[in-house]
């Protein structure tokens, strides 16, 4: 009797946090890919975004989880509950009997914790939920603890997700190839032409990390001044559409032809694609800026406010970040500075401004400002003895 | 066979005797007229009551607008008969699951529908309601879904005091069977005769088996009354002001904390139109008892849009006037007293000297009762004016008790019960009895409640709660003399009718009775929320049994406490309480995400 194959054992990665946050998920998801070939790996993120993965090779399966629809399942509640369980059940039914041996959750919050207990098989799960209570524990230490201090930690984002999930960084970018999809015809224009293409990222979400509208401006006329070559797309929520405008306003009429308002008009495949025919993205802490990089194009991020580039600067080699000095709402930006950087100058401080550049290492991605990276590599080596020893040990093996 | 008869037989296949009464109506109701389509058309009373250019897709308009509301399991109620047009435009809306009935007040009117359209293709499961209100609620509450109301305004007009009486009786029916628990959030006034209103409501409610959180915003009052004291009317008004906003606030800060199925506010709550359009927009339900006169305190105007329902004291030109400023639905409830407090007491002798006389008067000193008052002065029986805001009634001082101090509920109770005759003389402006008096105040009811005999200027509404036998009420308050020398001598006959009017209160007058009211009027209107909620469909046993075989929820379910409404929170709690090394089942793993997902702040600040 022929004898039917087993079939691979499975294990899910849960990223539920925003579009940048996934982006900078993929070295943990190509490190477990080049860990445990044997095994498929499956990636359950927010909904929305699951046609990022979409195209990813070797991920298994994407659940798409549905926030807005339990939002609207806990609001139904009062109403009907009977109704709002039963849905629910039929939601459970429609994720199949799919249960997991391994479960990687990268996001320290109860849903996150319980989405976890949900999908981990019951076979393994006592089992499973030390050994993963070892992995991930000094890691949600060290990142609580970079939270609250930021402090000089040099470990990236991305990598501490590595090491949550029990793997070392690859040392190299991962890299996505844009599913085929179609644009608007105006915007599928773009990259079609010789010239510098730069998409410009006009909103950041929250309003403290938002780059002002007349910096852009300034921004696009100084680029479009100097680069005769140059050209602009900017990219954007369609809650950031009205900003477009206003940028697109003050910008003259004689340069409008080189500007391409994508605001509000991509979905993340199309967004991608846009991003994958310019050959930088500008702009502050976001998404689309991550997505740039997993495109190809090099990023060069303003960090101000909270954000940070050791932990969530743009990952790979070769991208710029210039940090603000401090936390306040920065008064000066490095509008001639980053024009110069993206000209071919020579790349330059501005005043309150620091600049760095990413390199790979074998710890993963770093940031250097040209003053010399033993001692950070000496202390990126530090916290990956302490949080992950054993896989230190396996390493100097 | 004509169409007539062809509708009839129709008919008599689930409604024989409604067949053979409409076949004998005379019809003649309704003029048939073609509209502009060449479909017929109707008119009532010379009054289109289908369009005259389209009626089908007027219809169809008005089955769209409303067919969404209506849930699966639903009774709907549809008052209006015409041709049928709306119900066969809106029969076709519905699913399967949701049934279908329409009122039938006059069996002619339904005789010209069936003459002039066909029930064919879509009347096969349309309940007939013909019959009295209380048979028709009968019927409805026999099948026992939730009902839903729907009007066809133009048809429904010519009867609407029977589409009334319907509802009233399907409301009763509602409250008689209320069994489930509502959590009410109660927002109290800061000061005023509001107050000790909103506890007997709180009581009432509560006996009613429903959870109230008292929103109490009388611990204010005394910074609201220091801001009273500023002698420039402007600061007053804006500090005032401001501190009924903040207050506002404050009642959004409480209710995010806790969200109830239902907002109850009380006459001068603190609720800014800003803060109640919030609510509405977060799907909170509100609503208001305006215990008030409409015409002294106008507030209401500003606020009428803002709650989901009012309920007022004041009948006919009231509601109309609350209608017009924007009030989406308005209901009379009239006032009531309260058992527990309003009670016969048994005094000792020194309180009977104390509180007691042979006519007495507790209330403040309004204008009419300064004017009219002192001809109760000199007479041969004894006379006491208890309250306060008597200042400067000289000519009434030597009655005055406690020197024109506040009297507490405690101290007014003693009153009532150690007088002979309670006067009960409604306040106005004015230099007479109120000349516009069309409601009942509370004073009435809690006299009654209390087994004292009361002397009360006639109310228009009076009688509809007292008959002749249980109270006694003047027009002319030179009548009073006469009333008291002629009942001061008859303390048996006094007794009686006290005792009869008490019995009154209680079978029928009483803040229970009222919140029940109340209550039956928002479930009818909201028969998936609150309703469902009074129907005891949220209470554990009622799930249990919709359950249907499903073991995983049965288990769940039969977990938590039997005779308890089951809220998601409560399910989560009980389900965190195992530990944190518990091992959940699935099911128990989705109620706790459930319930992460409904613990988000709901942005109501």
């Amino acid at each position: 009797m022929p004898h039917e194959p087993s079939p691979a054992p499975r294990d899910l990665v849960i990223q539920m946090a925003r579009l940048g946050d996934l982006v900078q998920t993929l070295p943990a998801i190509e490190s477990l890919q080049e860990a445990y070939p044997e095994r498929t790996l499956d990636v359950l993120c927010a909904a929305p975004l699951s046609s990022l993965l979409a195209g990813m090779r070797h991920i298994g399966r994407v659940i798409p989880w549905d926030g807005a629809q339990w939002r609207d399942w806990a609001t139904g509640w009062p109403e009907n509950p009977m109704a709002t369980l039963q849905v629910m059940q039929q939601y459970l039914a429609s994720l199949g009997d799919t249960t997991y041996e391994r479960v990687y959750p990268l996001n320290q919050h109860e849903r996150s914790h319980l989405m976890t207990q949900l999908f981990l098989s019951h076979s393994t799960r006592e089992q499973e939920h030390d050994r993963m209570e070892a992995r991930i524990l000094p890691w949600a230490q060290h990142l609580r603890h970079v939270a609250r201090e930021r402090g000089a930690n040099r470990v990236h984002l991305a990598d501490a997700w590595c090491g949550m999930c029990g793997v070392l960084p690859r040392g190299q970018a991962p890299s996505c190839e844009p599913p085929p999809v179609e644009l608007p015809q105006d915007l599928a224009e773009i990259g079609g032409r010789q010239g510098r293409w730069i998409a410009v990222v006009t909103g950041a979400g929250e309003a403290d990390r938002c780059i002002p509208p007349p910096v852009w401006s300034q921004w696009i006329r100084e680029f479009l001044a100097q680069a005769q070559d140059g050209q602009v797309v900017l990219i954007g929520s369609g809650t950031e559409r009205e900003t477009a405008q206003a940028i697109l306003d003050s910008v003259p009429t004689l340069l409008h032809g080189r500007v391409w308002d994508a605001t509000g008009r991509t979905n993340i495949s199309q967004l991608m694609r846009v991003l994958q025919q310019c050959h930088w993205v500008i702009g502050a802490d976001t998404g689309p800026l991550h997505l740039g990089t997993l495109a190809g194009a090099r990023a060069l991020g303003w960090y101000f406010s909270r954000a940070r580039m050791h932990e969530t600067g743009p990952y790979g080699e070769g991208h710029w970040v210039y940090q603000h000095a401090s936390q306040a709402r920065p008064q000066r930006w490095p509008i001639m500075e980053s024009i110069a950087l993206i000209c071919g100058e020579q790349g330059r401080r501005a005043t309150d401004w620091a600049l760095w550049r990413s390199r790979m290492d074998r710890w993963g991605a770093y940031f250097d400002d040209g003053s010399g990276n033993e001692a950070v590599e000496s202390s990126r080596a530090d916290i990956w003895r302490a949080c992950a020893p054993s896989l230190c040990e396996s390493m100097a093996a | 066979m004509n169409m007539f008869q062809d509708n009839l037989n129709r008919l008599a296949s689930r409604h024989r005797d409604l067949a053979a009464a409409v076949k004998s109506a005379a019809g003649g109701v309704l003029t048939i007229e073609p509209a502009r389509t060449g479909l017929p058309s109707a008119r009532r009373s010379g009054r289109w009551i289908h369009s005259a250019y389209d009626p089908l897709r007027e219809a169809q308009t008005w089955a769209d607008t409303h067919a969404a509301a209506c849930k699966s399991g639903e009774m709907v109620v549809v008052a209006g008969v015409g041709l049928l047009y709306h119900v066969e435009a809106l029969r076709k809306k519905l699913t399967p699951d949701v049934s279908l009935a329409v009122l039938l007040p006059n069996l002619d009117e339904f005789h010209d529908a069936l003459v002039t359209r066909s029930l064919e293709g879509w009347s096969e499961s349309i309940l007939w309601l013909p019959g009295t209100p209380a048979e028709i609620a009968e019927t409805l509450a026999k099948i026992g879904r939730p009902i839903r109301c729907l009007s066809y305004t133009p048809a429904a007009l010519a009867d609407v005091e029977f589409h009334r009486a319907v509802e009233d009786a399907l409301r009763q029916g509602i409250a008689r069977q209320a069994g489930g628990q509502l959590t009410i959030a109660l927002v109290g006034p800061i000061y005023g005769g509001s107050l000790p209103i909103t506890g007997y409501v709180k009581r009432a409610l509560e006996t009613l088996g429903h959870k109230v959180q008292l929103i109490d915003h009388s611990i204010h009052a005394a910074s609201y009354e220091v801001m009273g004291a500023l002698k420039d009317p402007r600061n007053r008004q804006l500090m005032q002001g401001r501190m009924a906003d903040v207050l506002s606030q404050w009642t959004l800060a409480t209710l995010a904390e806790s969200p109830p199925d239902l907002v109850l506010s009380m006459a001068q709550a603190p609720m800014t139109l800003q803060v109640l359009e919030h609510l509405r927009k977060k799907k909170f339900l509100t609503a208001m008892w305006f215990v008030e006169n409409y015409r002294h305190l106008t507030y209401w105007q500003q606020l009428a849009p803002g709650y989901e329902f009012w309920f007022v004291f004041q009948q006919g030109a009231c509601l109309d006037a609350f209608r017009q400023a924007g009030a989406r639905q308005v209901h009379y409830l009239p006032m009531a007293a309260d058992p527990d407090l309003h009670c016969p007491m048994s005094l000792s002798e020194e309180d009977r000297q104390r509180f007691g006389a042979d006519v007495s008067f507790v209330g403040a000193g309004y204008a009419n009762r300064r004017r009219l008052f002192p001809a109760l002065l000199r007479q041969p029986w004894s006379f006491k004016l208890w309250g306060n805001e008597w200042d400067g009634a000289d000519d009434l001082r030597s009655v005055l008790q406690l020197d024109g101090a506040r009297i507490d509920t405690a101290t007014c109770m003693k009153v009532f019960n150690a007088t002979a005759i309670n006067l009960n003389v409604h306040s106005t402006t004015g230099a007479g009895l109120d000349p516009q008096a069309d409601f009942v105040n509370p004073r009435t009811f809690e006299l009654a409640a209390c087994g004292a005999f009361q002397l009360v200027d006639h109310r228009s509404q009076l009688r509809q709660f007292f008959t002749e036998q249980e109270m006694v009420s003047f027009q002319d308050f030179g009548e009073v003399p006469g009333l008291v020398k002629q009942w001061l001598n008859d303390h048996a006959a006094r007794q009686a009718m006290a005792n009869a009017a008490r019995a009154h209160v209680l079978s029928e007058h009483t803040y229970v009775h009222r919140m029940r009211d109340l209550l039956g009027h928002i479930g009818l209107s909201q028969p998936d929320r609150v309703g469902s909620v009074l129907r005891g469909e949220r209470q554990q046993e009622s799930l249990v049994k919709r359950c249907a075989d499903d073991r995983p929820l049965e288990a769940l379910i039969q977990d938590c406490p039997s005779g308890q409404r089951i809220e998601l929170k409560d399910l989560a709690a009980r389900i965190r309480s195992k530990g944190p090394t518990a091992t959940l089942k699935r099911e128990e793993l989705m109620v706790l995400m459930l319930d992460e997902y409904r613990s988000e702040t709901r942005d109501l600040l």
